[in-house]
């Protein structure tokens, strides 16, 4: 399979007024094609801000890419100049937002958006253009697309508005599509929805996938694999089953721990995470998540773990799975 | 729509009611009287005069007469010109409209582009000199404007150079309309630019411009087909008030540069305390202003889509 | 991998607190605020000017050895800085076309146009919270009538409004207040209103009522300081607009009578022979216009300091 996109040791931080921010404290990761990776974890993990570094959205300044590599197919986008941005963005990869109510102009047609991005990648004329986006609107079953094409984004429903945004992402057949949290904001009977037509569309079009989200039942039915992110770091990654039969990092652990479960007794009580994050303003010296970890020892407080290879593609950041760890803490993890 | 279209023409009726019963009544409530100024009337003179413009009969006559002439587009005769007041309205009212639509005109697109400058180059040189030139604006009135323009420009660089380039006073030339346009459009430029600037700064953090910038488009095309055109609605809300702030302030600027509009004749009216000609003027303006806050929602209504949908649903 | 020594990896377990202890302490609300403002050069610059000419307002008109409607006949429209050798006068901003001292004159009109504005818009902001409060509070019906009340009086240009009432009520400062505090307070109650109305519908509002947090306790640790910072800002940005409109009605012959001076009869005595003694013009021009640009710079300080979204 080929490599659509790698990342290397990125790190993003934002300027502001308290200092610098560090939002993404060194990430790495791989994408091939047709594949779906899922990027998990809390609000403020800098999970989003890693998905809009890949196409250069977030505003610089305040963000700043301090360090890494972003290698899309053979674009190195951290050193592309913003015009040749303007014509990687849409074409070779897309994005869709959390908010669909607020992702489309207000004020201009439904299909003059899709035709807009058509026309910017494709020499096509108006008339077939028009044609294009009916078609598209067709593809993420909108129906009534033609008369649908003239209408205003209101007058559109939250998941109307989520395919139209699928629809325009697909416009110019991308080899990467990032989804940011898609169904967040939607009804959960809308939500199934949707990541069915997104997994139709992976499999149709081959394109891969990165699925935002802090939702875990969304990872365990479309996710290949998963990297789970924690105070700007990727604290464990591997396959759908490794992550959630095997989870080696006590982070997700605790995540998993904290999901309810249908055939859970009723008697057990939801768990949650004590602590907040760690300030991104001050990263702490060690491990991020080393003040709530039950497990936590000495060193995690003032280095940061490695990678530890746990099985295969398995990997995950955490000192109890140095060979020097004393067996009764191996024990505390099992 | 249709309903949007009625609920405003109906609070555009009721503004005009409350001013037409303001002025009415203000009027009957002066203190002193118009005849008797400097000059001593003879008791059966100012009968007469009293007679004539009818402020002898009773309250609730006087407000009937006054309500029916109103209707028949009939503001009264002028107590210190004995002219009548639609007369003097027809004659001063173009100089006034002239300099207040170059103003007006003038105001919005200098207005909105330095806005639009000033978001999109937030932060640097270019948006702290745009802020610095709307604060000023804000903060000296439009007839200090004026004086000194005039000074400087007018009598100074005239002095200086030998070359007239603007005339002091009058509103003939093209080159006399330059310096009154500008004073007077000073304050609502000013306006508009940190408004538009607010409103800009505002939809640019939108997320659809975000989806936008995702699609490829360039930042030219993102600003112009996306972001100017979302920011620009509460702009288009103000300018019904700003109408009302240029015409107000084109009493002084007029005054200042003896153009020969409505400005001068209300400032003299009220200097010689001229009741039928002040609440004709005030009628007037109210009239026009209504009528121009009215063509404004309905174009607001027309833009957004919005409204229409909106509207629609009830 | 050098092999790591055993005893590094003594058990510690999470540390909740210290995680707690760890993101960055949480100054109050006012206190952050004002270090903002304090960090805003500008801002603190025009706060200064604003009380220095307040305080200098009060004080000059007392000290100066002149007042404001004594005239020097043979020193009539001199100009700034003049000295007289015979009697020792010294006229600072020189006089006017009657021989009045102009700088006792501006600095008494400063203290005639400041005391306007301040009073006129503190009655503003009264009638406005009150109006607005009982508005946006009580909702519905009411609301509804309070708030077409303010539509028709807003359609009717303010200063058609004032000149109107300047011209029913006897001439003097008190008029000047009442005209303009009669139509001023209608964009305060709005804000008020406002801010009340999205206060009463805010999660954390009805968490507190949930909770058990009592009326008063939802007024006074969510209602008032939230809705504050929005009046602050909008009288430091109404004051200004006081001031224009003295000004403006002091030019269109309709200021404080005799012997008083503000701001605005002296720009409008100030007119009358600038094109050959301009500084008579210029000095309340500028007093004007520093005074309303130290105003509006402030205000726009004031909203960045309380902007929380400028937090972080």
């Amino acid at each position: 399979m080929n490599k659509i996109l790698q990342i290397k040791d990125l790190r993003v931080s934002f300027d502001t007024y308290a200092g610098e921010v560090k939002a993404v404290r060194g990430i790495s990761f791989d994408i091939h094609e047709g594949e779906v990776l899922a990027i998990v974890g809390e609000s403020g993990c800098g999970k989003s801000v890693t998905a809009q570094t890949i196409m250069k959205l977030n505003p610089m300044p305040p963000a700043r890419i301090a360090h890494g590599d972003i290698l899309l197919g053979e674009h190195d986008i951290v050193r592309a100049s913003e015009k040749e941005m303007m014509k990687i963005r849409g074409k070779e990869v897309s994005m869709i937002f959390q908010d669909p109510m607020t992702c489309l102009n207000p004020t201009m047609q439904v299909g003059k958006q899709l035709t807009e991005a058509i026309r910017h990648h494709q020499k096509l004329s108006k008339e077939e253009a028009n044609k294009e986006a009916i078609r598209l609107l067709e593809t993420v079953n909108i129906p009534n697309a033609k008369q649908r094409a003239r209408q205003y984004p209101h007058e559109f429903s939250g998941g109307m508005r989520q395919r139209v945004m699928i629809a325009m992402a697909l416009s110019s057949s991308p080899k990467l599509l990032i989804a940011d949290e898609p169904t967040t904001a939607l009804d959960v009977t809308i939500q199934a929805q949707i990541m069915d037509l997104l997994l139709e569309i992976k499999q149709k079009t081959n394109t891969a996938i990165i699925l935002i989200t802090h939702d875990l039942g969304v990872v365990a039915s479309v996710a290949d694999r998963v990297a789970v992110m924690y105070a700007g770091k990727i604290v464990e990654t591997g396959t759908a089953k490794n992550i959630f039969y095997h989870p080696s990092h006590p982070y997700t652990r605790a995540l998993l721990k904290s999901l309810p479960d249908t055939d859970m007794d009723r008697s057990i009580r939801l768990v949650s995470i004590p602590g907040t994050p760690p300030d991104l303003l001050n990263p702490p010296a060690g491990c991020g998540f080393a003040s709530r970890c039950s497990n936590c020892m000495k060193i995690c407080q003032t280095d940061l773990p490695p990678e530890f290879i746990i099985d295969g593609g398995h990997v995950a950041a955490c000192w109890l799975h140095y060979e020097n760890c004393p067996a009764e803490l191996e024990g505390v993890k099992n | 729509m249709v309903k949007y279209v009625g609920k405003r023409l109906l609070y555009a009726f009721l503004t005009l009611l409350v001013l037409v019963a303001l002025t009415f009544f203000m009027m009957r409530l002066l203190p002193g009287d118009p005849f008797l100024g400097e000059k001593v009337v003879p008791e059966t003179t100012l009968k007469a005069l009293n007679e004539k413009y009818g402020l002898d009969k009773p309250m609730i006559v006087q407000l009937a007469m006054y309500v029916k002439n109103i209707f028949k587009g009939d503001l009264g005769l002028s107590m210190y010109y004995n002219r009548s007041i639609n007369d003097i309205i027809a004659q001063a009212f173009p100089y006034s409209f002239d300099l207040g639509i170059r103003s007006l005109i003038f105001a919005a697109i200098t207005g909105i582009l330095l806005g639009v400058v000033a978001a999109v180059k937030r932060g640097t040189k270019w948006d702290t000199a745009a802020m610095l030139l709307a604060v000023i604006g804000v903060s000296v009135p439009s007839f200090i404007i004026g004086a000194l323009l005039q000074y400087f420009l007018g009598l100074k660089l005239f002095e200086l150079t030998g070359i007239k380039f603007f005339p002091i006073t009058g509103w003939n030339t093209a080159l006399s309309k330059i310096l009154p346009s500008f004073a007077l459009s000073f304050s609502s430029l000013a306006t508009v630019s940190r408004l538009m600037r607010t409103s800009m700064l505002d939809t640019l953090g939108q997320d659809y411009i975000k989806t936008a910038k995702s699609k490829g488009l360039s930042q030219k095309k993102i600003i112009i087909k996306h972001a100017v055109r979302n920011a620009i609605m509460p702009v288009i809300t103000v300018l019904g008030p700003i109408a009302a702030s240029v015409l107000t302030g084109a009493f002084v600027v007029e005054n200042i540069f003896s153009i020969p509009g409505m400005g001068k004749f209300f400032v003299i009216s009220i200097q010689n305390r001229d009741y039928t000609m002040i609440s004709g003027i005030t009628l007037f303006y109210g009239v026009f202003l209504v009528a121009a806050n009215l063509i404004v929602d309905l174009l607001y209504g027309f833009i957004d889509p919005r409204v229409k949908l909106v509207e629609g649903k009830e | 991998m050098d092999r790591i020594e055993k005893g590094r990896f003594e058990w510690v377990g999470a540390n909740v607190s210290e995680s707690e202890g760890i993101t960055r302490p949480s100054t109050s609300y006012w206190r952050d605020a004002m270090k903002r403002l304090f960090k805003n050069k500008i801002a603190v610059f025009c706060l200064f000017a604003i009380v220095l000419i307040s305080i200098l307002a009060v004080i000059i008109p007392i000290v100066s050895p002149y007042t404001i409607s004594e005239q020097h006949l043979t020193h009539t429209n001199i100009s700034m800085g003049f000295k007289d050798p015979v009697d020792g006068h010294i006229h600072l901003f020189g006089t006017d076309t009657l021989g009045r001292d102009i700088f006792t004159r501006v600095w008494s009109g400063a203290r005639t146009s400041l005391f306007i504005s301040f009073t006129a818009v503190f009655i503003n902001v009264i009638i406005g919270i009150i109006y607005g409060g009982i508005s946006g509070y009580i909702g519905g019906m009411l609301d509804n009538i309070m708030m077409r009340i303010i539509e028709i009086i807003n359609g009717i240009p303010y200063l058609i409004i004032v000149i109107l009432l300047m011209m029913v009520l006897p001439a003097g400062v008190m008029t000047m207040v009442i005209a303009y505090a009669a139509v001023g307070w209608t964009g305060m109650a709005r804000l008020v209103r406002g801010q009340i109305m999205a206060l009463k519908q805010q999660d954390y509002v009805v968490a507190a009522k949930v909770m058990g947090a009592d009326t008063k306790r939802i007024i006074f640790k969510h209602l008032i300081p939230n809705t504050l910072s929005i009046i602050i800002v909008n009288i430091t940005l109404a004051i200004p607009s006081a001031i224009f409109t003295e000004a403006f009605l002091s030019f269109i012959g309709l200021g404080v009578p005799l012997p008083h001076a503000s701001w605005g009869t002296l720009a409008n005595d100030g007119v009358k022979v600038f094109q050959i003694y301009p500084s008579q013009l210029i000095i309340p021009a500028l007093y004007i216009s520093i005074t309303m640009l130290s105003f509006n710079l402030l205000g726009d300080g004031l909203r960045d300091a309380f902007d929380p979204k400028l937090r972080r």
